[in-house]
C-alpha cells in the first residue's frame, strides 16, 4: 500500500529560509581529510574472501558425498499437530527400511496451496511426491506436470491389491485414460445436531428434507438467539449447496461438461436452503461467518443443525456426547447423496528419480495407517483394512460416516463421468461462495442462480 | 572561473560535451539507481501487464494471443461494474466524510487550548496502527450481536445489524472504517495551513464587524483551497488503490459487495488463474486513476 | 473565565480522542482478557487481568518469526530506499533539468500505479526465478513504493540547506558528489531520520505485497501472519488481540519519534515558497 502522508509534488518549497544548525561548520578541507583517513582494511577482507571460498568447496564436496537417491515428499497437513510429527516418524521408517532412498518430509499448508505448487512447478522445484486436494492431481496434469502411474495400478490390479481400495475410489482418479493419483482419503460432508436440543424440544432427529424443515421451525426461538441451523458463508459454505444439490440427485455439469446450474433438481435444491433462510430458521450472521463461527456458534447453541466435515466431536470435547450425526437425508425424490473429495497422493514428472518415487508412493499408500491412529486425520481411509482398524471402527461417529454416507458420496463433477481440472476453478474462483452468500442473506434464488450460472460458465469456457 | 590547486586525493567529476557546452554526469548518475529500480518493479510490469491483458494466459503459461478479448468480456461482465461502482462510492464517500471530519478536527485543534498537542498526537494513530491491527479492532466491535456496536443499538432497541454478513452493511462497514484511517492525514495537512493563515486577517476581518462563519467562509476556505484538492486528490488515489481494508475484513464479500476494482483484479488473478483478465482490470484501474488525477490538476490549475 | 474555556476545550479534546481510538483501546484491554471473558465481559476494563494470550501466542504460533521477518523486509528496504531517495533527491534540489521534472512526473506516476498490476508480472517473473517466499522481491516493491514520498520530502529538507554551502565547498575543490556528502547530507540528518522512520513504518506496517510474495509460514510478516490467524482461527479473540496489541508496539515507538517530524513536515511544505 503506498504510504499515506503529507508529500507535495504540485508546490516546490523554495528553502528561502535560513536555518543554523549547531554551531558546527563543516569546511571543505576538513572534509577532504575525513576521506583521506579511510582506509580498506585490507587484511580483513582478504580473510573474509579465503573463509568464504573454503565454505563454498566444502559445501560443493559433501553434496556428492551421498551416493543413493533423493526424495521430496511435500505432505499437505491433514490434521492437528501430532499429524505432522506421524508423517515425519512414517518418512523415517521409510528411510530406515529403505536405506538407498532417502526421502525428505515438508509440511505444506493449505494456505495459498495451488500457487505454492504453481510456483514450484514453474521454477523447476516441484517435488517428487505430494498428497493433495481432490481434483489437484487432475489439474497439474492438465498443465503437464504430473507422472501418470497407470503401471503401479497395473501391478496392484494384478497383485489383487485393488482390492482393498473402496469401490470407486480408484478410478475416480482417472483421467484422459490415465490414472494420474492414488487416492489416499476421503473427505466428507455430514449432517451434525445438537441432542440436548432435540431432546429438550421433545424432536427426533429428521431423515428427510420435509422433516428437516419441520425441526428447523420448531428449534428456532429467536429470542433466545437459538435457530434450526446455523451456516456459513466461505468455503464451507459453498459446501451446503453441493451436499443438497447431490442430495437431490442433481449436479452442477451434464454428462458432457456443459454448466447444468439452472436444473430442476439444482434448483429445487437451493430453493429448499432459500426457504430455510425466509423462514427464519438459519443463524442470521451466517452469511459472515467462516468455518470456525459456525463451529463455535453451533457448540453455543445457536444453531442445533450444521453441516460440516468428519471429527466435530473431537474439535468440541466440551459438548461431545451432545453431538450426533444425521443419517443421510433422503431428498423429495427419495435420492440420498453428500459431497465427497478423494483425496490425492501424485507423482511429479519433474522428478528425477521417477523408479524410486514409485517405491515410496506404494510403501506410503499401504503403512499410512499411523496417520490415523497417531496423527488422527479426521478424514476417512480409502482401503478397507485401514477403515476395519478399532481406531476407526471403536470411533462410532467415523463408523457411521463410513458407512452411511460414503457409500452415497459423490463429486462435484457429477453428472460429468469423469473429473476434470476446472474443477479446481470452479471451487477455487468463489462463485458459489457468493451464491450461498446470496442465498444465506435471503436474495432471489432464480436471479442469484443465474448470476453463478454466468459466471461459471465464464470459468469453464474463458 | 579559475580553478583552485587540486590536491591529488580529490577528483574533478569529468564533464561531458554535448554541442559545444559542458553537461555534467552527476545528476544522472544521481537519478540512475532509482530510475533503474523503478524501471525494472513498475515499468517492466506495466509493459508485461499490457502484454498479459492482450493473452490469455495462466500464471504458468502465457497463452494465445487474443487482442481486446479481454476487455470486451470485461466490458459484457457484471462483476466489472460491481467493483467499479464500489471503489467510486467507497473514494467518494472517504474523500468528503474524512474530508469533513479532518477540517473540522484541524479547526478544533487550531485553536489555543493546553494539551493539544497531545490530543493531535493521539488523534493520528488511526492513520499510524497497521492495516490488520484496525480491522481486527473493528471486527470485534461489529461481529456478531456481543459486538458493541450491537450492544449500542440494543439499548435504543434496534435490533442487531450483523455488518459481515448483509451485502449492504458490510459495504458501510468498510467505508466507514477506511475514513477513520484516513480522516488524521486529512487533519494533518489542513491543521498544517490553519496555523501559517496570518492571524492579522481575522483581526482585521473581526474589526469589520465580520461573523465567524463569514470569516471562515472569506478567510479561511480560501487558504486551504490548495491544499484540498491535493489531498483530495491523493485521497482518491489511495482509496482506488486500496487492497487491504476491503480484503481484511470481508474478502470482498459477502456476495462480492465489497470487492473493489483491485480485488476483482485479484480474483481473477488468483482465484481463477487468469492472467489476462487480471491484468486488464488493473489497466483500466490504472487509466481510471490517471483520468481522474488529471482532471483533478485541471481544477487546481484553474483555482490556483 | 477565558481560563475555564480552555480547559473545557482540552476536555472536549480529550473525548475525541477518547471515542476516535476507542477500538484501539479495546485490543490494548482485550489483550488482556481470556477469549471467554470477551465474548460476556460487559466492562471496559478488563476484570481479571491475565497474560495467557501473550504466552499463547508465544508458544504456539510463529509470531516472533514474523515480527523478525517484517523487521528485515522494512529494513532493508529502507536502509536501500532512503539512500537511493536521498541521491534522487539531492539532483532534484541542486540542479534545474528537464529530466528532472521528467523524474517528477514519473514519481507521481509510481505513486498512483496501482500495485495489482505490478504483481502480476513481478509475480510470474519471480516465480521463475524461484524467488517467490524470498526477502527480495518484497524489498525491492517496498523500495520503489516509498520512493517518491521519499524523494520528494528528502528533497524538501535538501532545500532548507542553503546551497551557499555547496558553492562554498565547489570553490574550496570538493566534487559536488563530495559536497552532497560531506556537507548537505550531515545538516539533513533530522530529515533523513525522519524519512526513514516513515519508510520503515509504512513498509512494517505493509500487507499487500508481503501476503503475495512470503506465503510459507517461516516467512510472513507480521500483518500477514495476524490475517492468517484471523483467517483460521476466527474465533480466537483473545489470541488475536494480543498478536494485534504486540505488533502495534513497534508503530507506536516508531510514531512517538516522528510525531513531531510529521507535523513539521506539513508544516515546511505549507509555507508559501
Amino acid at each position: 500500500m503506498h504510504p499515506q502522508h503529507s508529500s507535495y509534488p504540485f508546490r516546490r518549497p523554495s528553502g528561502r529560509f535560513t536555518v543554523s544548525f549547531c554551531g558546527n561548520r563543516i569546511t571543505s578541507t576538513n572534509a577532504a581529510k575525513l576521506v583521506k583517513n579511510r582506509r580498506w582494511p585490507r587484511t580483513h577482507f582478504l580473510n573474509s574472501v579465503s573463509v568464504l571460498a573454503a565454505t563454498a568447496l566444502l559445501g560443493a564436496f559433501t553434496a556428492h558425498a551421498k551416493d543413493h537417491v533423493d526424495l521430496q515428499f511435500w505432505d499437505m497437513i491433514w490434521g492437528p499437530p501430532e499429524y505432522i510429527d506421524t508423517g515425519k516418524a512414517l518418512v523415517a521408517q521409510f528411510n530406515q527400511e529403505h536405506p538407498d532412498i532417502t526421502v525428505t518430509y515438508r509440511s505444506v499448508p493449505w494456505n495459498n496451496w495451488y500457487q505454492t505448487f504453481l510456483t514450484a512447478i514453474g521454477s523447476g522445484t516441484a517435488p517428487d511426491v505430494s498428497t493433495g486436494a481432490g481434483y489437484q492431481a487432475v489439474q497439474l496434469y492438465d498443465q503437464g506436470a504430473i507422472l501418470p502411474i497407470d503401471d503401479v495400478i497395473g501391478q496392484w490390479k494384478t497383485d489383487g491389491k485393488l482390492d482393498d481400495f473402496l469401490p470407486k475410489t480408484i478410478d475416480t482418479l482417472k483421467y484422459d485414460n490415465h490414472y494420474v493419483a492414488l487416492p489416499w482419503a476421503i473427505d466428507i460432508r455430514v449432517w451434525y445436531y445438537r441432542k440436548d436440543l432435540f431432546e429438550q424440544a421433545h424432536l427426533q432427529p429428521p431423515t428427510s428434507w420435509q422433516e428437516l424443515k419441520t425441526v428447523a421451525q420448531a428449534l428456532t426461538k429467536a429470542d433466545k438467539d437459538q435457530y434450526g441451523l446455523v451456516a456459513c458463508g466461505d468455503t464451507l459454505g459453498s459446501h451446503y449447496l453441493y451436499t443438497l444439490i447431490l442430495n437431490n440427485g442433481g449436479g452442477l455439469f451434464t454428462k458432457d461438461r456443459k454448466i447444468d446450474l439452472g436444473s430442476d433438481r439444482n434448483l429445487e435444491a437451493l430453493q429448499f436452503l432459500s426457504e430455510l433462510v425466509q423462514n427464519h430458521n438459519v443463524y442470521p450472521a451466517s452469511a459472515g461467518y467462516h468455518d470456525d463461527d459456525e463451529v463455535s456458534a453451533f457448540s453455543q447453541g445457536k444453531g442445533a443443525i450444521t453441516l460440516h466435515a468428519p471429527g466435530l466431536a473431537g474439535r468440541l470435547p466440551k459438548i461431545r456426547d451432545k453431538i450426533g450425526l444425521l443419517k443421510p437425508l433422503t431428498g423429495p425424490h427419495g435420492e440420498q447423496g453428500t459431497i465427497f473429495w478423494v483425496n490425492n497422493i501424485m507423482l511429479y514428472k519433474q522428478s528425477k528419480h521417477p523408479a524410486e518415487a514409485k517405491i515410496f508412493l506404494q510403501w506410503w499408500s499401504e503403512h499410512e495407517k499411523d496417520l490415523w491412529t497417531k496423527g488422527h486425520v479426521t478424514q476417512l481411509p480409502v482401503r478397507k483394512s485401514f477403515a476395519a482398524d478399532p481406531y476407526l471402527q471403536d470411533n462410532p461417529e467415523t463408523a457411521f460416516i463410513l458407512s452411511n454416507y460414503v457409500p452415497v458420496g459423490k463429486n462435484t463433477a457429477t453428472h460429468a463421468t469423469e473429473i476434470f481440472p476446472k474443477l479446481n476453478d470452479v471451487e477455487g474462483e468463489g462463485v458459489m461462495q457468493t451464491l450461498v452468500q446470496n442465498l444465506l442473506q435471503g436474495k432471489d434464488v432464480n436471479a442469484s442462480v443465474k448470476e453463478a450460472s454466468d459466471r461459471l460458465k465464464s470459468i469453464m469456457t474463458d | 572561473m579559475p580553478r583552485a590547486a587540486i590536491q591529488s586525493s580529490q577528483r574533478v567529476a569529468p564533464t561531458l560535451l554535448v554541442r559545444g557546452l559542458p553537461i555534467e554526469r552527476l545528476p544522472y548518475l544521481l537519478l540512475l539507481p532509482s530510475l533503474t529500480l523503478i524501471c525494472l518493479i513498475e515499468l517492466y510490469p506495466f509493459l508485461s501487464g499490457v502484454s498479459y491483458s492482450l493473452h490469455k494466459g495462466t500464471l504458468l503459461s502465457t497463452g494465445n494471443f487474443v487482442a481486446l478479448d479481454n476487455y470486451v468480456r470485461l466490458f459484457n461482465s457484471p462483476d466489472f461494474y460491481n467493483s467499479l461502482s464500489f471503489s467510486f462510492f467507497f473514494a467518494l464517500f472517504n474523500v468528503v466524510f474524512s474530508y469533513l471530519i479532518g477540517l473540522g478536527l484541524a479547526l478544533f485543534l487550531n485553536l489555543d487550548f493546553p494539551g493539544r498537542g497531545l490530543c493531535r498526537v493521539l488523534l493520528l494513530i488511526p492513520w499510524i496502527v497497521p492495516a490488520v491491527v484496525s480491522i481486527v479492532s473493528w471486527k470485534w466491535l461489529i461481529a456478531d450481536r456481543g459486538g458493541l456496536v450491537n450492544i449500542i443499538l440494543a439499548t435504543f432497541g434496534l435490533g442487531p445489524i450483523y455488518f459481515l454478513s448483509q451485502s449492504g452493511w458490510a459495504m458501510v462497514a468498510v467505508i466507514v472504517i477506511k475514513i477513520w484511517r484516513s480522516f488524521p492525514f486529512m487533519m494533518l495537512s489542513l491543521l498544517a495551513q490553519l496555523q501559517v493563515i496570518d492571524r492579522t486577517l481575522y483581526e482585521a476581518g473581526k474589526l469589520d464587524g465580520a461573523s465567524h462563519w463569514q470569516l471562515f467562509w472569506h478567510i479561511t476556505l480560501p487558504h486551504l483551497k490548495n491544499i484540498s484538492i491535493v489531498q483530495a486528490i491523493l485521497m482518491v488515489i489511495w482509496s482506488i488503490n486500496d487492497f487491504e481494508t476491503p480484503f481484511l475484513l470481508t474478502q470482498g464479500g459477502p456476495s462480492n459487495a465489497t470487492e473493489n476494482l483491485i480485488l476483482l483484479s485479484y480474483r481473477y488473478t488468483f482465484g481463477r488463474n487468469d492472467i489476462g483478465r487480471g491484468s486488464a482490470v488493473a489497466i483500466l484501474t490504472l487509466v481510471l486513476l490517471v483520468v481522474l488525477a488529471t482532471l483533478m490538476l485541471h481544477q487546481q490549475r484553474k483555482i490556483a | 473565565m477565558k481560563f475555564n474555556f480552555k480547559w473545557l476545550l482540552l476536555l472536549v479534546g480529550l473525548a475525541v480522542v477518547f471515542i476516535v481510538d476507542f477500538p484501539i483501546l479495546t485490543v490494548i484491554l482485550n489483550s488482556f482478557r481470556t477469549t471467554d471473558s470477551i465474548l460476556s465481559s460487559r466492562n471496559i476494563l478488563p476484570d481479571q487481568p491475565t497474560l495467557t494470550n501473550y504466552f499463547y501466542i508465544n508458544t504456539r504460533t510463529h509470531f516472533w518469526t514474523f515480527l523478525l521477518n517484517s523487521g528485515i523486509v522494512a529494513l532493508a528496504s529502507t536502509a536501500l530506499g532512503t539512500g537511493l531517495a536521498a541521491l534522487a533527491g539531492f539532483a532534484m534540489s541542486r540542479f534545474r533539468l528537464r529530466v528532472l521534472g521528467i523524474y517528477n512526473q514519473a514519481l507521481l506516476i509510481v505513486q498512483m500505479f496501482p500495485l495489482i498490476l505490478a504483481i502480476i508480472p513481478l509475480f510470474v517473473m519471480f516465480r521463475r526465478l524461484d524467488l517467490v517466499n524470498n526477502f527480495v522481491p518484497v524489498i525491492l516493491v517496498y523500495t520503489v513504493t516509498q520512493l517518491p514520498f521519499a524523494t520528494w520530502m528528502l528533497r524538501s529538507y535538501f532545500d532548507s540547506v542553503p546551497k551557499e554551502l555547496d558553492e562554498a565547498a565547489r570553490v574550496d575543490g570538493c566534487s559536488r558528489l563530495r559536497g552532497f556528502v560531506q556537507i548537505v547530507l550531515p545538516l539533513s540528518t533530522p530529515g533523513i531520520a525522519a524519512v526513514a522512520i516513515f519508510s520503515f513504518l509504512f513498509s512494517y506496517n505493509e500487507f499487500f505485497i508481503s501476503s503475495v510474495f512470503l506465503r510459507d509460514e517461516n516467512r510472513m510478516t507480521m500483518p500477514v501472519g495476524i490475517q492468517s490467524f484471523m483467517q483460521q482461527y476466527s474465533t480466537d479473540w483473545g489470541g488475536l488481540m494480543a498478536s494485534a496489541a504486540l505488533a502495534m508496539v513497534p508503530t507506536l515507538i516508531l510514531f512517538l519519534f516522528i510525531q513531531k517530524y510529521m507535523i513539521s513536515g506539513a508544516t515546511a511544505g505549507a509555507v508559501k515558497g
